[in-house]
């Protein structure tokens, strides 16, 4: 092991490590972004509007992620868009990812007994009112695990980004070892860095996890 | 706004011949990740504490960093130590050691999910641990854990695209081979996608078939 090369590549790794993050924070809110609306149309009373929501998620979850990238940094210049790097593959995370939380926000909520939203209009709750009182707080502890789940998968999948050039950790990592020739070195450093990020989402997931569901196991 | 899908059209044998190598390499890489996925649960749940330890690593590490990291590691690591093989090989042992550590983690629960009155009653019948293990607890949770296993295989199928980044001959490279010709990534790219829907929309309803069919059995 070259631990002088691990400790010198280690300050590049690291910004690019921070390019891996804010590119999957800000996939992640534009994915709920995107999850609320596609679950809100699910739900709207006319076909014309559940269709495209279910056409969507459908589609986005039949086909693979890389491929859906591609065809937007490389699909574009077909309608005359060209997107820069960093905004096609953010485009790409987030419409991706938003497919995957819609399944899992309308998942958690239909798994909420059907006698608590009857019992909440009954007593004379709207519609809306019993979803944000009643129904979503008893969802919250579900909610919170799935979407964990795909914030994990968002960073994992983030690495993809690498193939259109964007800076992150996976392209660092892939052009260090090529220039070197010290895979295992330079992997040791950035595999760190992942389960540093990965292992730390999965904790504080948890955490709010436990804090939402206290009051189910006293 | 210009479309001309006759290149895809003209070229179509070379995107089925990718076709067959992607269903190929998702064969075989299922074979790999499923039995190995197995031997490493059962190593880490009752193996002796060196190979067990290591499994663990394993599962925490693989689980940890992207897909694509790995293949990295693997293909530069390889040719690092001295073994050279083809890339269709090296695809698919990335591939198949990426989800080896995934269908682990799922076996490892379901096997601790089977009751322990099932080894009680199989030892007090005379059988040995080995047996116990093999005859009884394994089959059960293999069982347990096929729904799981099934939406894996699946996600595996979408990500055997990854493997055109290491130099794999499959659909993505391949159609990259012909967009390199005709200049027309859009339209190969969209064609691409159709194929791997209607990939992915067989495995799926054959696995919800097959679901149904498990639950009528119980």
């Amino acid at each position: 092991m070259d631990f002088a090369l691990m400790w010198e590549i280690t300050p590049l790794l690291l910004k690019a490590a921070w390019i891996t993050v804010t590119i999957s924070v800000m996939a992640f809110i534009l994915g709920l972004a995107v999850a609320i609306l596609l679950v809100i149309m699910r739900s709207a009373s006319f076909r014309i509007i559940r269709w495209p929501s279910r056409i969507y998620v459908s589609v986005i979850r039949g086909t693979p992620f890389f491929v859906q990238l591609l065809i937007f940094y490389y699909g574009g210049a077909a309608f005359g868009i060209n997107l820069e790097a960093y905004t096609a593959g953010l485009l790409a995370i987030g419409l991706n990812i938003g497919a995957y939380m819609s399944e899992g926000i309308r998942g958690s909520i239909l798994a909420v007994d059907k006698g608590q939203n009857e019992a909440s209009r009954s007593l004379g709750f709207s519609r809306t009112q019993t979803m944000i009182s009643v129904i979503l707080p008893q969802a919250a502890g579900l909610m919170i695990r799935s979407l964990g789940v795909l914030g994990v998968i968002v960073i994992k999948g983030s690495s993809l980004v690498s193939i259109i050039s964007v800076v992150e950790l996976t392209y660092q990592s892939q052009r260090i070892i090529s220039s070197t020739y010290k895979p295992f070195e330079v992997f040791a450093v950035s595999a760190a860095l992942y389960l540093i990020l990965i292992y730390g989402v999965i904790s504080i997931v948890d955490w709010l996890y436990d804090r939402y569901t206290r009051h189910l196991h006293h | 706004m210009n479309f001309d899908f006759t290149p895809v059209w003209d070229n179509i044998p070379t995107l089925i011949e990718g076709t067959g190598y992607t269903l190929l390499i998702a064969l075989f890489a299922a074979i790999l990740s499923l039995v190995g996925g197995l031997v490493v649960s059962l190593t880490t749940l009752y193996g002796k504490k060196i190979f067990s330890y290591p499994l663990r690593f394993f599962i925490w590490l693989f689980m940890g960093t992207p897909l694509l990291l790995q293949l990295y590691l693997l293909y530069f690591g390889l040719g690092q130590v001295g073994i050279l093989i083809p890339a269709l090989l090296t695809g698919i042992l990335g591939l198949g050691i990426h989800y080896m550590a995934y269908n682990a983690d799922i076996f490892r629960a379901t096997i601790q999910s089977i009751e322990k009155g099932q080894t009680e009653a199989a030892r007090s019948l005379g059988f040995g641990r080995m047996q116990t293990l093999w005859f009884f607890i394994v089959p059960q949770a293999v069982f347990r854990a096929l729904p799981q296993l099934g939406n894996n295989m699946i996600i595996m199928l979408k990500d055997t695209s990854v493997l055109s980044v290491i130099g794999v001959t499959e659909l993505v490279l391949n159609a990259q081979f012909e967009i390199a010709n005709t200049f027309r990534p859009f339209e190969f790219y969209i064609s691409i996608a159709v194929i791997y829907y209607m990939l992915n929309l067989v495995m799926e309803t054959s696995l919800n078939r097959f679901e149904k069919k498990l639950e009528n059995r119980r």
